[in-house]
């Protein structure tokens, strides 16, 4: 089976001193479960945004199920761009709309200018909307306001607005940091959930390395835009961890199960 | 306690070389203040200049309190014997609508106009070049007074109302521009890069995310507008001849010499600056939430 993503020798530049990504190139299956661990500023963010073009690579490749996505042009990306939904940690939902509101802005890449614009949505996918708020605990909040939801309600609706676009990867930045560990445990369900059930692979960075131990099917450590690891949670070590997080043994707050101990 | 006393002199002389070294070093050391030095300057010239024009000024055997005396029954006059001869208050009010009109219409085309080039000159929404490109090009509007433009324009179009409304509108415009691209800029940039990441296009995101997220700063600086184009439309019907309330104001006031009308026509136009206010603060308290 060819895999979903292929990211071959991914380099971004920012200006002579900054470089973000120097040379990644891993790929993604249909149906993985995928985090990213790093320190802040490894690159982990550049490297999902690259992804669906949010910030031009400034060499290497990335193919997203055969296409590759450097070559599109602007109605070609935007069309590409609905198949990669993404949630952010700051949730960048718009404050003043509603709920349902800022869910059916995922289907924004679908609509043409005029009926986007005036947020013209057809029947169905407005039913399509409030099934997936459902789906996902909000039904009580579809019309308050964005700004009176807490964290973990907000992250919610954020999932909302990438499912509804019928993606078939999800790119998680930092979907957890703001939240506190029950709502963060809930989020995570429910991407795992998408990724089991829906069959939506998951993308997801992560500061948290014991959350990202516990749900992945794989884990990529990034150290200075670089690949230092690549494997199953099963498999890293304690020592590969403290070496991706350049600290010393002892230094981090780790709950490693015993086996890993090396 | 004499004791005690003469311990703490004991110490501190014990410590008073050093300290009037440390103060020595103190005083040499504080440099010379630019900015002080020029505040003073600037205040010390100010009250020669003050001083030597009361003595030169031309006071024409004009007596002060006399001066002042008359200048408060005139006031008396004005405003509490407030009345109409030259029109009607039918017709004031006529006049006020049409001032009124003036200040609306420059306002709507300077708003529509100001928001399609805020987008243009909001940097979240543009490129660093057209962005500032823009900017430069409406802080040049911006900067030439309102009467200088309706004058401009008289040249072309001709004394009138409609040289009046043009020149307003290019204000507004300039006014309304910095307004609208600063409320734009407001946006989080996440939320632009959430709904790019959605697919959606540069229109659906102005409409989706910009629009909704500033529409109640927009509707306050328009409104706001709208109250000074009201009271430079006053100005303008004068000076411009753009007819009006203003232009009624002129003419009681230096055609007719009738100061009782020039009071009524200024209680008119205080009712309706008033009434504006609370209108605006009453939108203001339904919109902004």
């Amino acid at each position: 089976m060819n895999p979903l993503l292929t990211i071959n020798s991914l380099k971004k530049q920012y200006d002579e001193e900054t470089v973000a990504l120097n040379g990644v190139s891993f790929s993604v299956h249909e149906g993985e479960f995928v985090s990213i661990i790093g320190p802040s500023g490894a690159g982990k963010s550049t490297l999902l945004r690259c992804i669906n073009r949010i910030i031009d690579a400034t060499e290497g490749e990335i193919l997203f199920d055969g296409l590759n996505v450097g070559n599109q042009n602007k109605g070609q990306l935007r069309k590409l761009r609905t198949k990669i939904g993404m949630i952010f940690q700051h949730y960048n939902l718009v404050n003043r709309l509603s709920v349902i509101e800022n869910v059916l802005h995922g289907r924004l890449g679908y609509k043409n200018t005029f009926n986007g614009s005036l947020g013209l949505f057809t029947a169905q996918e407005k039913k399509q909307a409030f099934q997936i708020i459902e789906i996902l605990g909000l039904e009580k909040q579809a019309y308050k306001r964005c700004d009176q939801l807490s964290g973990g309600q907000k992250q919610r609706v954020g999932i909302a607005r990438a499912l509804i676009q019928e993606p078939r990867m999800m790119l998680c930045d930092e979907p957890i940091a703001s939240l506190d560990p029950n709502a963060s445990k809930i989020i995570m369900d429910h991407l795992k959930n998408i990724t089991t059930q829906m069959g939506i692979t998951c993308l997801v960075n992560l500061h948290q390395v014991n959350v990202a131990l516990k749900y992945s099917d794989r884990i990529i450590g990034i150290k200075h835009g670089l690949k230092v690891y690549d494997g199953p949670p099963k498999s890293i070590t304690k020592n590969q961890i403290y070496d991706i997080y350049e600290s010393e043994a002892g230094e981090l707050i780790l709950e490693l199960k015993d086996q890993n101990e090396a | 306690m004499q004791i005690q006393e003469s311990i703490y002199h004991l110490w501190i002389n014990s410590t008073k070389d050093k300290s009037v070294d440390l103060l020595a070093k103190y005083n040499e050391r504080k440099p010379f203040n630019k900015t002080s030095f020029a505040i003073k300057i600037t205040l010390i010239a100010l009250l020669i200049l003050t001083i030597y024009s009361f003595y030169t000024f031309d006071y024409k055997n004009l007596i002060i309190i006399d001066a002042v005396k008359d200048t408060l029954i005139n006031m008396r006059t004005m405003f509490f014997g407030a009345s109409l001869r030259n029109f009607t208050i039918l017709e004031g009010i006529r006049q006020v609508s049409f001032t009124l009109g003036i200040a609306f219409l420059a306002t709507l085309t300077g708003g529509i106009s100001a928001f399609f080039l805020g987008l243009l000159a909001a940097q979240n929404l543009s490129t660093k070049l057209v962005s500032n490109v823009v900017k430069g090009f409406v802080s040049f509007v911006r900067a030439v007074p309102t009467v200088l433009w309706v004058l401009i324009f008289a040249v072309s179009i001709g004394l009138g109302s409609t040289a009046a409304v043009v020149g307003l509108t290019f204000h507004s415009f300039g006014y309304l521009l910095k307004a609208f691209s600063e409320s734009f800029e407001e946006l989080d940039h996440g939320v632009i890069e959430a709904l790019t990441a959605c697919g959606a296009n540069w229109w659906q995101i102005v409409f989706q995310a910009v629009v909704p997220s500033s529409l109640s700063y927009l509707l306050a600086w328009t409104f706001i507008r709208f109250e000074i184009n009201f009271v430079e439309a006053v100005a303008v019907g004068a000076a411009a001849g753009a007819g009006g309330i203003g232009f009624e104001l002129f003419m009681a006031s230096a055609r007719y010499f009738n100061i009782r009308e020039v009071g009524a026509i200024t209680f008119l136009i205080l009712a309706v600056a008033i009434i504006l206010e609370l209108t605006s603060s009453r939108i203001k308290t339904k919109f902004i939430k």
